[in-house]
This record gives structure tokens, C-alpha cells and sequence, in this order.
């Protein structure tokens, strides 16, 4: 007597939406067991969450544009590293190039922002961005063409480069670090918000940062580029099998190269959407959308729409968590890397009974 | 009292999903001391149901009686215990480990450390059966039927009663086959009972004492050997009456189409594949590629392709030399190459992607702009589903969820699509059931009708005797020779696969694969052969 696992053919959308929905609220009642265990109400505590402080509070706005900081790196990021996860090119290293891209786009806001006219500026640090963080990908790309490195490791451990030059940076105060305040005797990053900053768009009080409608314009690109182009097919090919690709008259190599630089260009521009919307480089300038952008990229399934979702709701446990934790000063916003964790091991769970099912063994013996 | 079976599976039933059906009511009895063949096309349920013998799936209904008592496999270890066995068509072998340490690993109680006794053990386990083996040799360094043998000592050291043996001849030649089927009969001798899969009928009148047979998951009948027949057989699995005699129409020949002088190639490892090859294709003729597998086809096919880098010598296609084109090229000029290796998926499709997306990946380059050109690419996959009769759900099916036969059909009815004048095809009919396999057959005659030239790599001696107009024999990446199918023989072919005939020399004025009225210019035969000099 025992359980064996029996493939399903299909799984009807209402059931696999009942799944989904079902892995979320289980992955919120052991958070709240947690949070019954700290001696914090968590229904109290879920609602300011997912309300991310927004009821009763004055500033709602505020919190809303706050919000949308969190979520249109993450979002950016997660598209781009689904063109190369489509490729089956395991680019880890978007926190690497958002590191590079936001280093490469602040030089450009402290040099030539005092000098030249905010637009230009702006537009000069998206190409910077996008630059340094596109070669410091097609580096990794290069080495596995060339030689066949392994792309997951060489990708993991120049993340760790990259956060050691930004935190050099950032503790090196000398006569050539501009990165740094010149006045202040502890080292501290340079302001530039007052000359290089992405313009908003007023509703009322509310200010839409530009940078929304731009992500939301290259998400639209991306998913034609994928879905229609001759580029996005030869990515799928690759992806799907190389040899076939090869046999097919395609440049194996090129299309490698040329989409990994594609993906980390994009990582490369929501560094500098970043950059520009905070107007100062930080140490934790990524918030780790690098390492949150692969699993936002793997629940989407690889679908640009889809991950624009799943975007919004992981930020939505980011920020929530921070907005959480001025009224619950005992939970810390790490509470929302732990949810995520849940929910997310909890969401693969899911997945596993939409795609098979459990039957208990029949008897044998009788007919 | 009735008869006891050394297998008996009453009302075996196993379902994959709610649609598929893989055994409905099967019931199969195995007697002590005989060899039975199961017989059935491709998708009809027989590895499923042997693999319930051997405890890699449960049964959803129906009861397993060994030696006329109740039992119930779960596991691996299960049927090792009841002494079941079997050889699986893909080997389940640690390439990197010796002979000795592959049966070793999955003995029972062995122990912490590796005994160093287990070679001698081993070797002399090995001669008592009658099997040559050196049990210090590793397994990737095996040849293929070492490696078959290997596993079937293993089973034997496990102390098998019963042996199962899913399609064992497959990847053999002839003269290896005789040899495997003497080993059969040997161990039936000393008691032991054997199921052996295969889908060639000869193989079936030749070795089993009965034969049972499936058709798309339910059971059949079962019958003697000796009462039956090739064609009364054939009914049974495909379920009517069939023409088994492959056609082999005559077509007026046209000067040579694809010439190749004194071709060789390396192997991915750096050795000699293909060693100084000759040969010319015609258009409306067929020109089979015989020899056990490895020996340099695949690396012949990739070369004609435009994939490998050839070391010296020339490759004419209708007066051009083709040497040092990249693969879209050739392609352009009219050839086309596909390749279904051991997998069956990884040359040639996309198995992730649409059968629209498979239908366009050599050409979608050609649609003007940006954007791919699907529209075209789904005409064309419709039309080929009509025609070739490819049973799927619809253009927009993934091809890996295709079964065998069919996705040969999309990828040869894609190489067909775009009028080639040569067709290099390595085992087409790999894995295909009968049905299948004459379609296919089929679609090459027509193509060959038309004028085209063909190359077929093959690996079932009778058919390429019945399809192909004339047949080279490779051995280690050297040609035995070309001989007309309708004049040689099985062993003939056999003797020149292993080596032992070398009928290159046999026209005293006309070597081998040289054609009478090449292309090939005297300028062309000199560079090429300066440049091997060099």
C-alpha cells in the first residue's frame, strides 16, 4: 500500500488559479504563525502590509510613489533576465551589472550634470548604464563562447566584484574619489538629485516618475521583441536546443552574445533609472533586484506581461514590510525576504500538483 | 492442475493521465525455459508493460503471479529479488566505472569497501556463461555490444531467472546479432526464461518459441512460432492487412548530383572518422550508407551539412565545390541534411517549439524586415500535417509532444518542402514502428521519382536491401566498397561491416565511388590534391 504520482494532461485555469491562490494564503498564515509567536497581530499587521500604510495616512500619494521606486528596478530587471533565461543563459549576475550600470551612470550625473541640461544628462546616463553594464555581461558571454566557461559561476562571483568596487568607492575618501562629499569628513556618497533627476509627471499631488511609462514601454518591446522578431525566435531555438540552431544556418555564437548584452543592457537602464530617481548612489542601490528578478522571472514563467504582475506584488511585500514596520517596530522588513521565501517555495509546491497528481495505490490482487 | 508460468500477469492495466491508456487488460504468461517475443508498434504498450515486471512502474489494476505465486513490484530491488531482470534499450551503465565496478555498485550487502577480489569473481562469473570480458575495462570504452553484454551479465550476476530484453538488436550488426541470439539460447538451455521486445519479424521467427503481441495497449493474442507467419503477425500488430515488400521504382538516372573524392574527417575527439572516403550520389537514385553505428556517418552527414570542418579532400555538388560553405549555403544550393540520432530530438527540431516555429527554422531569415513569418510557416505545417498524415492537436503543438513516427514526419516533410535535389537522411525510420516506417519509405521513393538525389544512412540491413539502388558499406571511416543492393547479400554486407571484405578493388578498371562521368574537373582533383599534400 502506498501513494504514486500520476502525470495530468491539463489542468483547467480555475483550478490552477485556486492553487496559486491557495499557495499565497498558506505561505500567509505561517508568516502569521511567526508573527502570532513575536506577539504581534497578524491581521493587524497583514493589513498595514498590504496596505503599505497608505489608509489613514495623509500622504497616501507619497507612499504610492515610494512604492513604484521599489517596483520599476524590479520589474526592468526581471524582463531583462528573462531574455536571457530564455536563451537558457543562467545570468545570475544581474546585481553585478545593476552595480556597474549605477556606478557608471552616477559618474555621469556628477561630471556632466553640473555642466549639461538635465535631459541630456539623463539620457547620456542611460547610455553609460547601459554600456558598462552590457560589456560587463557580454564579458561572461564572451568566456562561455570562447572557452565554455560555466556562465552561473562566472556571473555569481563578479556580483561580488562589482559590490566591492561600489563599497571601495564608498569608503575611500581621496582627493579622486568624486563619488564622495567633498566637505563631509566621513565618506559619504554625493548628492546629485538637484541636477540629475527623472521628471514626474504631476496627477493632482501625485507624481507619476517618468521612469514608470518607460519601463512599462521597454516591457511592451521586449515582449514583441520575443514573441515576433526573427531575433526573438533565434532566441528560442538557441534556448532550446543549440545543436538544432547550428543546423540551421544560425550564428550560435552571435546570438549569444548579442542577447546577453541585450539582457544586461536593460539591467544596465534600470540602474539608472535608479540613480536617477534617488539621485545618490548607496551601497544597497540594488535591493537586490538581482537575485529577486530571478525568482519574479521564474514564477512569470519567462512572460514579459506576467512578470510585470508578479512584479508589482513582490514589491508590494517589500514595501509593505518597510511601511509594516514604523507602527510594528519588533518585525523587522526582513519579515518580507522570509514571506518571499515562503511563497515562493510554496508557489513551486503549487506548480508540482498542477502538473501531477497524487493517487493511492490500488490494491493489487483484486480484480 | 494448470500449468505453472514462470510469469504470469492477469488484467494488467496502467494509465499516464486521464487520456492515455499504455495497457488496457493485458494479460501475458511467460513459460519456464522459453524465449517469447513481444511483438507491437511503436506507442502499442510493450516497454510499459515490462517495465511493471522490473518495478520502475505499478500497475493501476491487475495482478503479477511469479513462479504461480501472488507478488506486487514496487521497486527495482522487488524484481531483483524475484529474480526478474532486464536489459533496457537505452543502457543503464556508469560510463567512467570498469565492467567489474558497474555490476559491482548494485550487488546487495558489497560491503563498505571495494573488494579486489570482484575482478576475478567477476571473470570467472563471466566464463562459466560462456561471455568474453575483460572486467577491468572501462564502459566508455566499450563498444557497443560489449556494453549490451555487459548488462546482461549483470542481470545474470544478480542471479535472474528471468531475463527481459527491450529492442537488444537494435544497435547490433548481423554477425553480432547471431552471436547475441547463440547467448539466448544458451542461457534458455540452463533454465533460464526470456521476453526480448523487437520490432523485426525476422528476428521473432528466428529466435522465440512464442510470440505475443500488443496493438495500442490491449493484448492480442499470443501464438507459437512455428504455426505463424511474417504477414499473419504483421495483421495482428497493425490491425489489417499490409504489403510488406518495400518498392523500389527505376528511375532514369542523371549524371552525379553530389560527388565526393577522398573525403576525410576528424571526430570531435580528434580521430580519423571518415578516412578517404569516394562516393557520388545521382538524381532518382538511392545510395545506402551501411555499417555499425559510430563509424563515421554521423560525421559524414555533418560534413555534407556544412557542420564540421573537413581535413582534406572535395565535395562537388553538381560542379561546385562545396567545401568551406557555412551550412546556409549549402542549404541554397539544394541540400538537405537531417539526422535523427539516438534520442530522436536533437538534430534537426526544436522540441520545445510549434510545429509552425519547426516548419520555418531554415528559412525564417528570408522573410523581409524585423519580424518572423508565421503565417506562411503555419500553411505550410498544415499542409504537411494533411498530407504526410501527422496526427497532432494542431499546428501550435509542441513537437516533443508528438510520438515518434510523427515527428520524423514533420522533419523530413520540412526538408521536402524546400524542393532539395540532394536529401542526406541518417536512420529516418529510427525507432518507427511498421506503419510509420513505410510512410516514410513512401515519401523517399516519391522524392526519388522526382529527380532527387538521396543519401540514406540506414541501419536495418533487409530494408536498405529492399529501398536503396546501391549500398556503401563503411568500417572504422573507410568504404568496403559499393555494391548494388539488388546483387549482395545480408552477409555480405555483414562480413564488410566488420572489416572482414574488402570489395573496393573488385572493377579492376573502375575504383569504387568514382563515377565514370564526373563533374569534377582535372583543376579541381589537382588543388585538392595539393592541398593534401600540404
Amino acid at each position: 500500500m502506498g501513494i504514486h504520482i500520476v502525470k495530468r494532461d491539463a489542468c483547467p485555469l480555475w483550478k490552477k488559479a485556486v492553487l496559486y491562490v491557495a499557495a499565497v494564503l498558506f505561505a500567509l498564515v505561517i508568516g502569521g504563525v511567526l508573527l502570532l509567536a513575536m506577539g504581534v497581530n497578524p491581521l493587524a499587521y497583514y493589513g498595514r502590509m498590504f496596505t503599505m500604510g497608505m489608509v489613514g495616512n495623509k500622504i497616501a500619494y507619497k507612499a504610492f510613489e515610494n512604492y513604484l521606486k521599489v517596483f520599476v528596478p524590479l520589474a526592468l530587471t526581471s524582463v531583462a533576465l528573462s531574455l536571457a533565461f530564455k536563451m537558457r543563459f543562467w545570468n545570475i549576475g544581474g546585481e553585478g551589472q545593476f552595480i556597474m550600470g549605477a556606478i557608471a551612470s552616477a559618474t555621469v550625473a556628477l561630471k556632466l550634470g553640473p555642466v549639461l541640461p538635465n535631459a541630456v544628462t539623463l539620457i547620456l546616463m542611460c547610455l553609460a548604464a547601459m554600456l558598462a553594464a552590457g560589456l560587463y555581461g557580454v564579458f561572461v558571454a564572451a568566456l562561455k563562447v570562447k572557452f565554455g566557461t560555466n556562465e552561473t559561476l562566472m556571473t555569481l562571483m563578479l556580483n561580488y566584484v562589482a559590490l566591492y568596487v561600489l563599497t571601495f568607492l564608498g569608503d575611500t575618501k581621496a582627493d579622486w574619489n568624486f563619488f564622495l562629499q567633498e566637505k563631509s569628513a566621513r565618506p559619504v556618497f554625493e548628492s546629485f538629485a538637484s541636477f540629475a533627476a527623472f521628471p514626474r509627471i504631476m496627477l493632482g499631488k501625485f507624481g507619476l516618475n517618468i521612469c514608470v511609462i518607460l519601463a512599462f514601454l521597454v516591457g511592451a518591446l521586449v515582449f514583441v521583441y520575443l514573441k515576433y522578431t526573427k531575433h526573438g525566435y533565434e532566441i528560442s531555438v538557441v534556448g532550446d536546443s543549440a545543436g538544432t540552431a547550428h543546423y540551421a544556418g544560425m550564428k550560435v555564437n552571435t546570438i549569444v552574445l548579442r542577447t546577453v548584452f541585450l539582457s544586461a543592457c536593460l539591467i544596465g537602464l534600470a540602474a539608472a533609472f535608479k540613480v536617477g530617481t534617488a539621485g545618490v548612489l548607496s551601497t544597497a542601490i540594488t535591493e537586490d533586484v538581482g537575485w529577486t528578478g530571478i525568482i519574479v522571472a521564474w514564477l512569470s514563467h519567462l512572460n514579459t506581461a506576467v512578470i510585470f504582475v508578479v512584479s508589482a506584488l513582490i514589491s508590494m511585500l517589500h514595501y509593505g514590510s518597510i511601511a509594516a514596520a514604523a507602527t510594528f517596530s519588533k518585525v523587522d522588513s526582513s519579515f518580507a525576504n522570509m514571506l518571499q521565501g515562503v511563497i515562493l517555495f510554496l508557489v513551486l509546491t503549487a506548480e508540482f500538483f498542477i502538473r501531477f497528481r497524487v493517487v493511492r495505490n490500488k490494491k493489487g490482487g483484486k480484480q | 492442475m494448470p500449468e505453472q508460468y514462470a510469469i504470469e500477469m492477469r488484467g494488467i492495466t496502467k494509465r499516464f493521465g486521464t487520456k492515455v491508456l499504455a495497457n488496457d487488460n493485458i494479460n501475458l504468461n511467460l513459460r519456464q525455459g522459453e524465449i517469447l517475443s513481444l511483438l507491437g508498434e511503436n506507442g502499442s504498450g510493450k516497454t510499459t508493460l515490462m517495465n511493471m515486471l522490473s518495478g520502475i512502474y505499478a500497475p493501476d489494476a491487475g495482478q503479477i503471479l511469479v513462479d504461480g505465486k501472488p507478488v506486487s513490484i514496487t521497486s527495482p530491488e522487488d524484481a531483483k529479488r524475484l529474480g526478474i531482470g532486464m536489459v533496457h534499450q537505452h543502457f543503464k551503465l556508469v560510463d567512467v566505472f570498469s565492467a567489474a565496478d558497474n555490476i559491482w555498485m548494485g550487488r546487495e550487502k558489497s560491503g563498505f569497501g571495494l573488494n579486489r577480489r570482484r575482478y576475478d569473481e567477476i571473470e570467472a562469473m563471466a566464463k562459466k556463461f560462456g561471455f568474453d570480458i575483460d572486467p577491468r575495462k572501462k564502459v566508455c570504452n566499450m563498444a557497443v555490444s560489449e556494453k549490451q553484454t555487459l548488462e546482461i551479465i549483470k542481470v545474470l550476476y544478480y542471479g535472474a531467472k528471468i531475463i527481459i530484453l527491450d529492442e537488444p538488436t537494435a544497435v547490433l550488426t548481423v554477425q553480432e546479432i547471431e552471436k547475441l541470439f547463440a547467448v539466448l539460447r544458451r542461457m534458455k538451455q540452463e533454465g533460464h526464461s526470456i521476453i526480448i521486445i523487437t520490432h523485426k519479424l525476422n528476428e521473432v521467427m528466428d529466435i522465440s518459441d512464442r510470440v505475443a503481441i500488443l496493438r495500442k495497449g490491449q493484448y492480442i493474442t499470443t501464438v507459437n512460432t512455428a504455426d505463424t507467419n511474417e504477414q499473419e503477425l504483421t495483421e495482428w500488430m497493425v490491425g489489417r492487412k499490409i504489403d510488406l515488400n518495400i518498392a523500389r521504382p527505376v528511375v532514369e538516372k542523371t549524371r552525379p548530383l553530389l560527388e565526393i573524392r577522398d573525403l576525410t574527417i576528424k571526430n570531435d575527439e580528434g580521430a580519423t572518422a571518415i578516412d578517404k572516403v569516394n562516393f557520388y550520389i545521382r538524381g532518382g537514385e538511392i545510395l545506402g550508407v551501411a555499417g555499425i553505428a559510430g563509424c563515421g556517418q554521423k560525421e559524414l552527414c555533418e560534413a555534407i551539412a556544412g557542420l564540421r570542418p573537413i581535413q582534406s579532400g572535395l565535395m562537388i555538388h553538381k560542379g561546385d565545390n562545396i567545401v568551406g560553405l557555412p551550412p546556409k549555403a549549402i542549404l541554397e544550393k539544394g541540400i538537405s541534411m537531417s539526422f535523427i540520432p539516438e534520442d530522436r530530438l536533437g538534430m534537426g527540431l526544436a522540441p520545445s517549439l510549434s510545429i509552425t516555429d519547426n516548419m520555418i527554422l531554415k528559412n525564417y531569415a528570408d522573410a523581409k524586415g524585423l519580424f518572423v513569418d508565421r503565417k506562411t510557416g503555419r500553411a505550410d505545417a498544415q499542409r504537411i500535417i494533411e498530407e504526410l498524415e501527422v496526427v497532432t492537436p494542431s499546428t501550435e503543438t509542441p513537437v516533443r509532444r508528438l510520438s515518434g513516427g510523427n515527428v520524423q514526419k514533420v522533419l523530413l516533410g520540412r526538408e521536402i518542402k524546400a524542393g532539395p535535389n540532394v536529401i542526406v537522411t541518417a536512420y529516418p525510420v529510427r525507432g518507427l514502428d511498421i506503419n510509420s516506417s513505410y510512410a516514410i519509405y513512401d515519401i523517399l521513393n516519391q522524392q526519388k521519382q522526382d529527380g532527387v538525389g538521396i543519401l540514406f544512412v540506414g541501419e536495418d540491413l533487409d530494408v536498405m536491401l529492399a529501398l536503396c539502388d546501391k549500398i556503401m558499406v563503411l568500417c572504422h571511416g573507410k568504404v568496403m566498397g559499393v555494391v548494388h543492393a539488388h546483387k549482395t547479400t545480408k552477409e555480405e554486407l555483414g562480413l564488410m561491416m566488420t572489416g572482414a571484405l574488402d570489395l573496393t578493388d573488385k572493377y579492376e578498371d573502375k575504383p569504387a565511388g568514382i563515377a565514370r562521368d564526373t563533374n569534377i574537373t582535372q583543376e579541381q582533383l589537382k588543388a585538392a590534391q595539393e592541398e593534401g599534400e600540404n
